[in-house]
Formats: C-alpha cells, sequence, structure tokens
C-alpha cells in the first residue's frame, strides 16, 4: 500500500512495532534474549503515538510520494526453530530500519523526521543483538 | 455511530433541548445521519446567559493561577481523547485525518497558551507620573462572553476563544456550527470532566435564532465569530448596535504568488496542500494562483499532474489524501461554481466532478479541480469557492500580482513563493492581507499569535488568539494614586 500522507506513514510504523511485539514475545519462549526486543518494541509504540499526536503541523502536511509499504514486508512465524526465529528476527530488523531510514528522508516534519532516524539506529543496532 | 440527539450545556448540567426542531447532523463520507442537533429557543440562551452571569463573580476571584489550573486539566483530557476527538471531526466533517489530528493540536495548543495567563494577564504601573503619583493599569475580566463558530474547524475554533476568555476570568457560552455541532459537544463533555464552576463554560446548540438571541441579550458583553462576510458584517453590526465588543473573521479569497525563481516541487507540494487540504474548505485555502512569467507552463504542468494522483475518499481510511466536502450543499454550491467557470470561459485543466469512490457512492465527493487562463473578473476569480478549486492566473511581474491581490475585496491571507529575500520582504511589506506566507502554502498562525485578518475578511480590531485574545477579553482599568 502506498504510504501517501504523514498518517499513513506513522500508522504503518506503529503495525510494524505492534508486529514485532507480538513477534518478539511468542518467539521469546524459544529464545528468551528476544523477549528484551519486544520490550523495546512496546516503548517504541508509545513514542510513535506521542509523535502522531504532537508532531502533527496543519500548514505543512504535504502529500508524500514514493514510500510503499510493501517494500518492507516480512513473513514471521514464532512457531519456528531456533535458528529460523534468529533469521526472522534479523530480517525484520533489517527491513524496519530500512523502512524509517527511508520514511525519514520524506517526512516533512523535522521532530518526526529525527524520531523515525532514532529508531532506525535502535533496530540497526538490534540486528547485531538477534 | 450515532450520537443520539445532542443536549445543551447549561450550568454544569446537560439539559434537553424543549425545542421541537432538530436538523440531522450527517458524515459527509457517507451520508448517514449520525446526530440530531435542536435549534435551540431564546428561552434556553436566556438560561445560558443567567448561569454564565452568575458564574461570573465567583470565578472572576479565582486568583488566575488557580484558573490556570483548569486549563492544564483541560489539556491533559483532550491529550488522553486526542485520537477520538480527531476521528470524531472527521466523521461529522469528512477532513482527513491528518487534518482532525492537526485541529485538535491547534485546539490543544490554545488551551497551552491560555493557561500562562497569570504572566500574560499582568499590568503595568509606572512610578512618579507627577510628583508623588503613581498610575497603574490593570487587567480586569468584563463578563460573559460567547462564540458563533463556523462548520470548517469544528473542535478548533471555539478553542481560538474560550481558553482565553475563561482563564481571564470571564464565563463563556458557545453556540457550535449546527453543520458540524459534535466534536464540541465531545468537548464539553471533557469540560465538565475538569469540574469547571457551573455556569463557567456553556453550550447551546442551534442555529440563527440562538445568535439573535445572543447578539441582543444585555447580559453578553462581547462575541467573537467565524464564517462568512456576510453573517460577519450582520453579527458586527448588530453586536455594535447592542454595545458588544465583536471580533468577526470573516470570507476569503486567497492569492498565491508564484515567482519565476521559486522552487517548483515545493512549491507546489505547498500549493496543492493549500488548494486541496480540508477539500478547499479553510478560510486560509490558496484559490488563485498567480504565476509570473516563465514559471506559468511549468508550474501548470506539475500542478496538473500532481493533483490528478490525489486519493479522494473517506478521511477515516489513512491512505486518503482529501476528503468529501461537508454537505450535500455545500457539493452543489462547488459544482455550481465549476459549470460557472467553464460558462464563463476558464480552461478546466483539471475536472473534479468526475470523481468516484468505490464503496462511497453517497458521499459529497468533489476532486481536486483546476483552472487555467482565469481572469480576475470572473466569478470564481471574485467569489468565495470553499471547495477544492484552483484558478491560475498568468501575470507578467510581481506588480500586476501585487495588483489583482489590491482588487480582491477580502484580505484574509496571501503567500509568495520565491527564492529572493527582495520579493519576500516587498510582498509582506505591501500586501493587504492579515496572514502572509512566504514559501508556505496555509499561513496558519500559531496560538502564540493573532489569527489576522484585514478588508473584508475581518470586522474589529483584536483578533482572535495570543496576546490580541488576552486583550480582547479584559478592560484595562488605570488607577492614578497620591498618599498624603
Amino acid at each position: 500500500m502506498e504510504l501517501g500522507t504523514f498518517g499513513a506513514i506513522l500508522r504503518f510504523a506503529m503495525q510494524i512495532e505492534e508486529q514485532s511485539a507480538a513477534f518478539y514475545e511468542a518467539a521469546g519462549k524459544v529464545v528468551p534474549s528476544l523477549q528484551e526486543l519486544a520490550q523495546a518494541a512496546r516503548k517504541r509504540l508509545a513514542r510513535l503515538e506521542q509523535a502522531r499526536r504532537e508532531g502533527v503541523a496543519e500548514m505543512i502536511l504535504e502529500s508524500i510520494t514514493g514510500l510503499d509499504s510493501d517494500a518492507y514486508a516480512v513473513t514471521l512465524n514464532p512457531q519456528a526453530e531456533t535458528a529460523a526465529l534468529q533469521a526472522q528476527s534479523q530480517a525484520l530488523e533489517e527491513a524496519t530500519a530500512r523502512f524509517y531510514r527511508d520514511a525519514a528522508a520524506k517526512l516533512p516534519i523535522r521532530e518526526v523526521a529525527r524520531l523515525f532516524q532514532r529508531l532506525a539506529q535502535e533496530h540497526e543496532s538490534a540486528v547485531h543483538k538477534v | 455511530m450515532h450520537y443520539g440527539i445532542l443536549k445543551n450545556y447549561i450550568g454544569g448540567e446537560w439539559v434537553a433541548s424543549t425545542s421541537g426542531e432538530l436538523l440531522d447532523v450527517h458524515n459527509p463520507a457517507t451520508d448517514e445521519v449520525i446526530a440530531r442537533v435542536p435549534l435551540s429557543t431564546a428561552d434556553e440562551v436566556d438560561r445560558a446567559v443567567a448561569a454564565a452571569k452568575e458564574a461570573f463573580q465567583e470565578w472572576r476571584e479565582t486568583p488566575a493561577v488557580v484558573r490556570s489550573r483548569y486549563m492544564f486539566r483541560l489539556k491533559e483530557l483532550m491529550e488522553e481523547h486526542f485520537e477520538e476527538l480527531a476521528r470524531t471531526v472527521t466523521t461529522e466533517h469528512g477532513k482527513i485525518l491528518d487534518e482532525a489530528r492537526g485541529e485538535v493540536r491547534r485546539a490543544i495548543e490554545n488551551v497551552e497558551v491560555a493557561a500562562g495567563v497569570p504572566s500574560l494577564m499582568m499590568g503595568y504601573n509606572a512610578e512618579d507620573i507627577a510628583a508623588g503619583i503613581d498610575e497603574d493599569c490593570i487587567l480586569q475580566p468584563v463578563g460573559v462572553f460567547c462564540c458563533v463558530a463556523p462548520f470548517n474547524f469544528p473542535a478548533m475554533v471555539p478553542f481560538w476563544f474560550m481558553p482565553y476568555a475563561v482563564a481571564c476570568g470571564n464565563t463563556y457560552i458557545v453556540k457550535p456550527s449546527e453543520v458540524c455541532p459534535v466534536s464540541q459537544n465531545r468537548l464539553f463533555e471533557l469540560l465538565d470532566e475538569v469540574g469547571f464552576p457551573p455556569g463557567v463554560v456553556n453550550l447551546v446548540n442551534g442555529a440563527k435564532g440562538v445568535v439573535d438571541a445572543l447578539l441582543t441579550h444585555p447580559d453578553v458583553a462581547g462575541v467573537s465569530f467565524v464564517g462568512s462576510t456576510p453573517v460577519g458584517k450582520y453579527i458586527y453590526a448588530t453586536a455594535a448596535a447592542n454595545g458588544k465588543r465583536a471580533q468577526c473573521q470573516a470570507g476569503a479569497k486567497n492569492a498565491l504568488v508564484v515567482m519565476p525563481d521559486a522552487v517548483l516541487d515545493g512549491t507546489v507540494a505547498a500549493i496543492l496542500t493549500s488548494a486541496f487540504g480540508t477539500a478547499g474548505q479553510r478560510c486560509l485555502a490558496g484559490a488563485l494562483v498567480l504565476a509570473a512569467g516563465d514559471i506559468y507552463e511549468p508550474l501548470k504542468a506539475k500542478l496538473v499532474e500532481a493533483a490528478a494522483r490525489i486519493k479522494v475518499g473517506d478521511g477515516l481510511d489513512e491512505s486518503v489524501q482529501m476528503g468529501p466536502v461537508v454537505s450535500r450543499k455545500a457539493l452543489e454550491r462547488i459544482l455550481g461554481y465549476i459549470e460557472k467557470g467553464v460558462q464563463e470561459g476558464a480552461e478546466l485543466l483539471l475536472d473534479g466532478r468526475r470523481v468516484a469512490v468505490a464503496g462511497n457512492p453517497n458521499g459529497y465527493f468533489v476532486g481536486p479541480t483546476i483552472f487555467d487562463r482565469v481572469r480576475p473578473e470572473m466569478t470564481i476569480a471574485r467569489e468565495e469557492i470553499f471547495g477544492p478549486v484552483l484558478g491560475i492566473i498568468p501575470v507578467a511581474d510581481f506588480e500586476e500580482a501585487l495588483a489583482i491581490i489590491e482588487a480582491i475585496p477580502y484580505g484574509n491571507a496571501a503567500s509568495i513563493f520565491t527564492s529572493s529575500g527582495k520579493w519576500a520582504r516587498e510582498f509582506k511589506y505591501r500586501v493587504k492581507c492579515g496572514n502572509i506566507g512566504v514559501n508556505i502554502g496555509i499561513a496558519a498562525p500559531i496560538a502564540t499569535f493573532p489569527f489576522a485578518g484585514m478588508k473584508q475578511s475581518f470586522f474589529g480590531d483584536l483578533h482572535g488568539q495570543g496576546r490580541d485574545a488576552i486583550q480582547f477579553f479584559t478592560d484595562r482599568k488605570v488607577v492614578i494614586s497620591r498618599w498624603f
């Protein structure tokens, strides 16, 4: 789906974090170290919700082009074996970091773009943890 | 969702109107009836004014710092219910969720600024204005104020006024738009939760009958209004005739001047947001592009190409970039203007009349519409359309653009797009409009600045928001003292 508005981008970011949290909570039963990533995803969800509420500036709500949620889709199966779970986690973190970097470059609201850059960094460093 | 028959909020109680007259409130994306609003009676206005008058003395004696704490509580509740408020705005008005969030955010900003009333309301003094004589200026609240709100920002506009009035120690009555009354009714549920003393804030639903009762009531001190120019003039004149202060924000026909040195991509994005955001139903919406010199052809091509890609639909769908217009009546009026533009010889480059929204066959949708070769004397160049219709007028240079703006009777907003500081400075210095954008399509003042306006776009002297609001909602009392 094309992410053509500020709200669509924030909603997709929140969906990714929600999906990550659910995945890591389930996968953490097999690989306990992944529980920590679930907590981090829940925290990011709260930060995104705050950004959507406080970061909106009506005078620069310009349409956004060139961003599609399909480009960041990752297939997840929390019932998989340990090695597969780690591979999925890595793919998820990489795709999410890439989404935040791409979206930060498109967002017209500087504070929210900065938040996205920080979230990209968090996901990039999580790649090394899984 | 159906909000039922809306009630009035008078003296700290929700009370059903005794009026038998009810209007349907529609979701403009679906045409469904989402609420019914009563057209309250003059007696009900009288009861609201009596409650506000009774509450005034105790409220004005409440220390400013205590009054500001009510604002903090209100802000917290609005933050807590932010998303729900935004969805309510979209459901009753049609604007997309991002725009509704922006509106609720701006309403909250005004509460935040009003919470600074202990500082904002301080007076000033001078010692020894003559030997041994001092002079003080004290700001005091006035009494009962009211506002008559428009449909296009149903949550925000009353918050340009009410938080300041109440923070300053006045009491207040809101008359929301009868087309979009639900958001304000929901906000009053939060105001009720804040726990203001009974009568400090009141809400009376209705239409012209309520307005007239407020304007002629001897116990109402002043009125704030946002809406069309004919109604603004009427309210200003009636308020003045009845000895009230008034601030009336009225209609607009905003021009966007694009100079040959403008940054094209950024300019196109800003113009589209200005013209088609909130489906053109903003008093700050860009209605005319005055394209100077060589930029005219490339600008026109890019505007049409980008506008044609705007996704129109139900504002609750986050992928949608432009929602419906507010009512079937508005839709018909806008379609009439498009027809008029064609008849008068403007070239229709993009025709929004053919827009179809899958799954919403009954919505009041009109797509982005762009006319080229518009001439200043055409109806679509002179009258406020209040819909997603943009006219392009090619002009030779800056002076011709300025002359066209000068001839427009309205003076709400104007923008210039340029890379030249000289042209930007010249524009903001000379143009007779209240809100000026430099490379900004929607010159919307934040809460600490007045929402300005000139010519036929504003009647009064003090505007909503910021320091102007504090001045409007207070009297200045001068005390000259000498001690023997």
